[in-house]
């Protein structure tokens, strides 16, 4: 089937013990390896793959990489025929090359960003186990993120001199990954052009998003939880960790989703996002926001774009 | 006897938290727009900077690595608070007094001139914005 879900990202961070203090103790991950370079391998309770994050020690902030898990180990050759014939540079790096995980092909997509696929990563189960699982572990910490949701990368665009990468990170997606389009954010004369655009390989609204700016980079990684009232305690545990809010509990527009805004000790922005949403079928047409409700979009009750969310990235 | 020696305490300790507090306080200059704010030298120049309540503050992530708040020490001494995204401030820049300001703590009174305030063509795409 290709392409099924997220399976990890790769942020850089600044400071080890104050990263690995947040993701465990406000997000509620949990440390599951940590290598001879310092790189720190992390899961959240309701994922069975041994890491969905990985802190790199940087002296900046932002994403090195993002990888998506493939069903099968021939999805890959298959998937590097068809992202070589679309004009990208496609790479395979040896199993290992990455404690616990097989071997991943590594491209950069048309906005800059280091992507890889994979197909096998070790599976250590979830915190309840398969067998008669409780509905949640006992172990939990801090706001207790079920698994990594999704995340929305910053992609060049400057259409007045020709760049638009949201819309070739789109086709790509489109064309050789077989994602699908869920809604969309229009500009522009006749609304011609893409500002935001998120795709999904699964039923949830979005497995992927990209969103127009000046250079490309890290917009959010985002963690999935419940309900409203978990992003309500979330809240509570980010005041309590004295975490910086980027953006109060809040809905938005785009996936109906839930949501709170905030950023980890290097300025990395994470989302807790709660809500199912809707289903996202292949058949439903294509949502479309337009430009004079583009506040509304993202921000559903008040329609005003916070501004810091649309120029604060890493 | 104890509460009445405790009761007497407490405006002692109360003043001399106030006089260290006095102290404590460090007027910061901004050279772009003349503005002067209060800052402790125990909090960072931006939280100082961020109490003006005015638009147009650089409040980004707070923690070294977006940028926004990039300024330049022209007078007086900051210290660090916390690393700083090399992305943004490079050694040359570092070693020339430009900090974020929201990694920079006043050890006296400090003059600056502010240089990454969030600027208008990073938000020119989205409609509404200023």
């Amino acid at each position: 089937m290709g392409v099924m879900r997220i399976g990890h990202i790769d942020i850089r961070v600044m400071d080890m013990a104050q990263a690995v203090r947040h993701y465990e103790n406000v997000l509620g991950l949990r440390e599951t390896h940590r290598d001879a370079d310092g790189r720190v391998y992390l899961k959240c309770w309701d994922e069975w793959d041994m890491y969905s994050v990985i802190l790199s020690p940087s002296d900046r902030a932002g994403m090195n990489h993002v990888a998506y898990k493939v069903e099968k180990d021939a999805d890959l050759d298959d998937l590097a025929t068809k992202i070589a014939a679309f004009g990208l540079e496609v790479e395979t790096l040896p199993a290992g090359t990455l404690p616990a995980c097989g071997r991943m092909l590594s491209f950069r997509l048309p906005s800059g960003h280091e992507m890889r696929l994979y197909a096998q990563k070790e599976c250590v189960g979830t915190d309840v186990g398969c067998t008669n699982p409780d509905p949640w572990p006992d172990t939990l910490k801090g706001a207790g993120v079920h698994w990594l949701d999704h995340c929305l990368l910053m992609c060049e665009f400057d259409p007045a001199n020709g760049v638009d990468t949201v819309a070739s990170n789109t086709r790509f997606f489109i064309e050789v990954l077989d994602f699908f389009q869920t809604e969309r954010v229009t500009v522009g004369p006749g609304g011609a052009l893409q500002l935001a655009s998120f795709l999904t390989r699964s039923s949830t609204p979005h497995d992927i998003a990209f969103v127009g700016a000046p250079t490309s980079g890290l917009h959010h990684l985002s963690f999935f939880l419940d309900s409203w009232h978990d992003i309500l305690k979330a809240g509570d545990i980010m005041a309590k960790n004295k975490v910086r809010i980027d953006v109060a509990p809040t809905r938005h527009g785009i996936t109906r989703g839930e949501t709170i805004y905030f950023f980890d000790p290097s300025g990395n922005r994470n989302e807790t996002f709660a809500g199912l949403g809707y289903v996202a079928h292949r058949d439903k047409p294509v949502i479309t926001w337009t430009e004079e409700n583009a506040g509304r979009s993202i921000f559903y009750h008040t329609g005003e774009l916070v501004p810091s969310f649309v120029s604060v990235y890493t | 006897m104890n509460a009445s020696r405790e009761s007497s305490a407490v405006p002692d300790s109360g003043r001399e938290a106030a006089s260290e507090l006095m102290s404590d306080v460090v007027s910061v200059r901004l050279r772009n727009t003349g503005e002067h704010y209060d800052c402790r030298r125990t909090e960072t120049l931006l939280e100082g900077l961020a109490r003006l309540g005015r638009k147009g503050i650089p409040v980004g992530c707070v923690n070294g690595g977006c940028g926004v708040c990039k300024v330049s020490i022209c007078v007086g001494t900051v210290r660090m608070t916390g690393a700083m995204s090399r992305a943004h401030i490079s050694e040359q820049e570092e070693a020339a007094g430009v900090v974020l300001a929201c990694r920079a703590a006043p050890n006296e009174c400090v003059e600056l001139d502010v240089l990454g305030l969030m600027k208008k063509n990073v938000c020119r795409y989205w409609p509404g914005e200023p």
